[in-house]
C-alpha cells in the first residue's frame, strides 16, 4: 500500500511556466497546444456536418405552415408551431402506419432477440464441430442484400396467403436483422466470465439456473441494446416493407409510396418524425456501439 | 482449444436460427431464381367466369397473342388456409386462338400484361369556369375558357410534378386533363385544364395488352433476363450505381476515419462527440433522403443561403432532369452524411484493439501523424477496413429510398430503384423481371465480396514472399 502512494505522490511537483522552458520544448508544446485545438475545431466542424441537416429540417417540421412554405426559408422555427408537425400525423393514414411500423419492429425485435438468444449462446460458449462455419455462413449472410430477397418473397407470402400482413413484414424484417443479432448477442454472453458460470454451478446450480442467474443479468444490458438496434433497423426499413404491403403500409413505406403525391411540409415533418428515434436510442446506447461492431469485425 | 464434451446442446440452440435463415432466406433464393428463370407454360387458358378455377374454359391463347381487355374486376380470394384473402385482379380479354378464331374469357391479371391502357371519360366543367392551357402547366398559355356546364371531350390524361413545375414553388403534384370543348361563343377548343373543376361521366377503361404466361408445367427460359438488360434504364441503373460507388466510398472512408482519429485523440466531451457522430446510424435512407430534399429542393435551404450570400438573384433548380448531375451530387451527399457513422464504428473498434505501444512508439521516435497514419494505423486497420468496404459497396447496390425521396427516381434511377419499379403493381408488375433485377444485384454483390476478399489475399502474399 505505501508503495502505491509513493508512486502516485511523486508526480506532484511544482508547475512548470511554460515560458521557463528552452525554446524548443515551448515550440513543441505550443504546435502540440495548436494540434490539440485544430482537433477541436476538426471535430466541432464535423459535429455541424451531422447536426446542421437535422436542425434544419427539424425547423421545418415545428415551423408554421406559412413559414414553410416561404422562401427563403428560416434557419430557426421562430415562431414554433407544431400546426407543420400535427398536419403530417393527421394525414391520412399516417397514424395506422406508424402504429404498423411499430407493431412490425416489436414483434421483430421479439422474434429476433429469441431465435438469436440461444445461437448466441451457443457460439459464445461452446466449441463444436462445424461452429467456425455457423459463424462464417452467419457473416456471409449479413453481408448479403437480404432487403432484394423481399421481391421473390412477396410472391411466395401471395401463394401462402400471408401477403401485405403487419406480422409477414416481420417475418421479413427477422431474417433481415438475425445474423447481426446472433453476431451481437454472441459477443455480448463471451464477455460474461465464464468463471462466474462455473461458479454457480459449484455451488448447486443447474446449468439453466445458472444461466438465468447469473449469466442473464449480466448480459442482459448488452442484449437490450441489441434489441434497441433490431428495433431501429426495423423502423427504418423501406425496400421489404413495400414490396410486402399494399393496404397495411409500415411508416416509411407510406411515406415512400406517397412521395409524388404529397406537399413538401408533408415530407418534411415525415422525414424528421422518421429520425426521431434514432436521436433517443443511439443516445442510450452509444457505450455498447463499440463493444456490438467490435466484435463483429472479427 | 479442445472440445469439451460434445453435446447436442449447441446443435439444438442453433436449430431455431438455421430453420428460420432457411426458410426466409434460403427458400426466396430458390424462388428468385425461379422467377427469373422459369417460365409458365405456353397455353392460357380462358373461363367463363372470373374469380374462378373450376368455370369452363372458353377458349386457349397462346403466350404473346394480343388480347384487347374488357372489362376488369377485383376479388378478394380466400388463400388456402381459409383464414386470410388476398386481393386480385381478373381481366376479361378477347384475343385470336392459334385456329384464328376469336375468343373472350376471364384470366389472371398477372398471366395478361397490359400493354397501354387509357382511360376514356366525357365530363362536365362543374363549378365557375375553366381555362384550358397550351401546356399542362399553371403558367402556360391560355387557349381557351369554358363555361360552367360546357360539355368536354377528354383526350389525355396527365400528372406535374410540383418540382419541375416551372414557377409553382410550393404546389402538390396536380393531374392534368388535355379536352376538349366548346367555349361560350361556340368555338371548339382544345387544351389542358385541371382536374379538380371537371366533373367526370361515364369514365370507362380501354387497353389492349400481351398473354404473358398461361398455367400447367414450366419451362426454363432466358426472356426475362433478355428483357431486363435490353431495357432503357438498365444501363443507366449500372451505372448510376457504380457511379454513386465510385464517388462515395473514397470520401467516406476517408471521412470515417478522421472522424475515429478524432474520437480516438480523447477530447473533452468525447462521448457527446462520439453520440453526435452515431446518431446516423439510425437513421434510414428515406429520412436521409427527406433531409437533403429540403436542402436541395428548389425553396430549400440552399437557394436561401446562396440567394441571401447574392450568389443568385432567383432560386436554382437542383432537382430536374435536366441538371441531373446536381441530382447525382445530392445523392452522394446524403449517403455520406448517412453511413460514414457504420465505417467510423468499425473503424474505431479497429482502432481500439491497436495496442497502445506500437502508436507511443511511433510518437516517441518522432513520427509525424501521416507517417503513423501510413506506416501503423493503416495496415493494423486492415482487417476492419476491409469488412467496412466490403458491407459499404453491398449497400450501396441497394441505394433505393434517397434516390426516391431526393429525384422521384425518374431522372437517376439505380438498380434497386429499377427492382422496384418493375415489382410495383401500379408500375411494370413484373415479378418476373423484378426478379432478374434481384438475382443481378446478388450476383454483383457475390462478385464484389470475392473481389475484395482475393486482392487482399493476392497482397497478403506478395508481401509474405517478398
Amino acid at each position: 500500500m505505501s508503495s502505491t502512494t509513493t508512486t502516485q505522490a511523486a508526480p506532484v511537483v511544482r508547475r512548470v511556466r511554460v515560458r521557463d522552458l528552452p525554446v524548443e520544448q515551448q515550440r513543441a508544446i505550443r504546435a502540440r497546444q495548436l494540434r490539440r485545438a485544430g482537433t477541436y475545431v476538426l471535430a466541432i466542424t464535423i459535429a455541424v456536418w451531422i447536426m446542421l441537416p437535422i436542425w434544419l429540417v427539424g425547423t421545418l417540421a415545428f415551423s408554421t405552415p406559412a413559414d414553410v412554405r416561404a422562401y427563403p426559408k428560416q434557419a430557426a422555427p421562430i415562431p414554433f408551431s407544431t400546426d407543420t408537425m400535427e398536419f403530417f400525423l393527421n394525414a391520412r393514414g399516417v397514424l395506422p402506419a406508424t402504429r404498423n411500423s411499430i407493431v412490425v419492429a416489436l414483434l421483430t425485435l421479439t422474434l429476433s432477440t429469441a431465435i438469436a438468444a440461444p445461437a448466441g449462446y451457443a457460439v459464445a460458449r461452446y466449441f463444436f464441430r462445424g461452429r467456425d462455419a455457423y459463424r462464417l455462413g452467419i457473416l456471409a449472410v449479413r453481408a448479403f442484400p437480404i432487403v432484394i430477397l423481399a421481391v421473390p418473397l412477396a410472391v411466395t407470402f401471395r401463394n401462402w396467403g400471408i401477403f401485405d400482413r403487419v406480422y409477414s413484414v416481420a417475418l421479413m424484417h427477422t431474417a433481415l436483422t438475425l445474423p447481426t443479432t446472433i453476431l451481437v448477442v454472441s459477443s455480448v454472453f463471451a464477455s460474461v466470465p465464464r468463471e462466474l458460470e462455473e461458479a454457480a454451478k459449484v455451488f448447486g446450480c443447474n446449468a439453466f439456473e445458472a444461466f438465468l442467474r447469473v449469466v442473464m443479468p449480466l448480459a442482459l444490458p448488452g442484449i437490450a441494446a441489441s434489441a434497441i438496434f433490431t428495433f431501429v433497423m426495423s423502423w427504418n426499413e423501406v425496400f421489404a416493407a413495400v414490396v410486402l404491403t399494399l393496404e397495411n403500409r409500415t411508416l416509411p413505406a407510406l411515406i415512400l409510396y406517397n412521395l409524388d403525391k404529397s406537399g413538401d411540409p408533408f415530407k418534411f415533418a415525415g422525414g424528421f418524425f422518421m429520425l426521431v428515434p434514432s436521436l433517443i436510442f443511439i443516445f442510450f446506447m452509444r457505450r455498447y456501439l463499440f463493444n456490438m461492431w467490435g466484435q463483429i469485425t472479427k | 482449444m479442445k472440445f469439451r464434451n460434445m453435446s447436442w446442446a449447441p446443435y439444438l440452440l442453433l436449430l431455431p436460427s438455421f430453420a428460420y435463415l432457411l426458410l426466409f432466406f434460403g427458400w426466396p433464393m430458390v424462388q428468385s431464381l425461379q422467377l427469373a428463370f422459369r417460365r409458365d407454360s405456353q397455353i392460357l387458358p380462358l373461363r367463363a367466369e372470373p374469380a374462378s378455377e373450376e368455370a369452363a374454359i372458353t377458349g386457349e391463347l397462346e403466350r404473346g397473342t394480343t388480347v384487347e381487355v374488357r372489362d376488369v374486376q377485383l376479388f378478394e380470394t380466400k388463400a388456402a388456409g381459409g383464414l386470410l384473402t388476398d386481393k386480385v385482379f381478373w381481366l376479361e380479354v378477347s384475343g385470336l386462338n392459334p385456329e384464328g378464331e376469336t375468343v373472350q374469357g376471364w384470366a389472371l391479371r398477372g398471366q395478361v400484361f397490359v400493354a397501354d391502357a387509357s382511360r376514356s371519360a366525357t365530363g362536365t366543367v362543374r363549378a365557375g369556369s375553366a381555362t384550358l392551357r397550351a401546356e399542362a402547366q399553371p403558367d402556360a398559355e391560355p387557349v381557351g375558357e369554358l363555361p360552367q356546364g360546357a360539355e368536354i371531350a377528354i383526350l389525355a390524361w396527365g400528372k406535374v410534378d410540383s418540382r419541375i413545375a416551372a414557377g409553382g414553388l410550393l404546389q402538390k403534384p396536380q393531374n392534368w386533363l388535355k379536352v376538349s370543348g366548346e367555349t361560350a361563343d361556340g368555338q371548339t377548343v382544345e387544351g389542358w385544364v385541371e382536374r379538380a373543376p371537371i366533373f367526370l361521366k361515364d369514365a370507362k377503361i380501354s387497353a389492349t395488352g400481351r398473354v404473358q404466361s398461361g398455367e400447367g408445367s414450366k419451362e426454363w427460359t432466358l426472356d426475362y433476363v433478355k428483357r431486363m438488360l435490353n431495357d432503357a434504364k438498365f444501363s443507366q441503373a449500372l451505372k448510376t450505381t457504380l457511379l454513386l460507388i465510385v464517388l462515395i466510398l473514397p470520401v467516406q472512408f476517408t471521412l470515417a476515419i478522421i472522424m475515429a482519429l478524432v474520437l480516438q485523440s480523447q477530447l473533452r466531451f468525447n462521448s457527446f462527440f462520439l453520440y453526435l457522430y452515431a446518431i446516423p446510424l439510425g437513421i434510414s435512407d428515406l429520412a436521409a433522403g427527406l433531409v437533403w430534399y429540403t436542402i436541395f429542393t428548389q425553396s430549400g435551404y440552399l437557394n436561401s443561403l446562396l440567394q441571401s450570400l447574392g450568389i443568385i438573384d432567383k432560386p436554382f433548380i437542383f432537382i430536374s432532369s435536366a441538371n441531373k448531375e446536381w441530382i447525382i451530387i445530392a445523392i452522394v451527399l446524403a449517403e455520406i452524411w448517412r453511413a460514414t457513422s457504420l465505417v467510423m464504428v468499425i473503424v474505431v473498434s479497429g482502432l481500439q484493439a491497436i495496442p497502445r505501444d506500437y502508436l507511443e512508439a511511433g510518437e516517441i521516435f518522432g513520427a509525424s501523424l501521416w507517417q503513423r497514419l501510413r506506416h501503423i494505423i493503416l495496415p493494423l486497420l486492415k482487417p476492419s477496413l476491409q469488412v467496412a468496404l466490403i458491407l459499404r459497396t453491398i449497400l450501396a447496390f441497394q441505394v433505393f429510398a434517397v434516390v426516391v425521396a431526393i429525384s422521384g427516381g425518374d431522372v437517376v434511377t439505380t438498380l434497386a430503384n429499377e427492382t422496384y419499379r418493375w415489382y410495383d403493381i401500379s408500375s411494370y408488375n413484373n415479378k418476373n423481371v423484378a426478379a432478374a433485377y434481384s438475382g443481378f444485384i446478388m450476383l454483383l454483390s457475390l462478385g464484389i465480396a470475392i473481389f475484395y476478399l482475393r486482392a487482399v489475399r493476392t497482397q497478403e502474399e506478395k508481401e509474405a514472399v517478398g
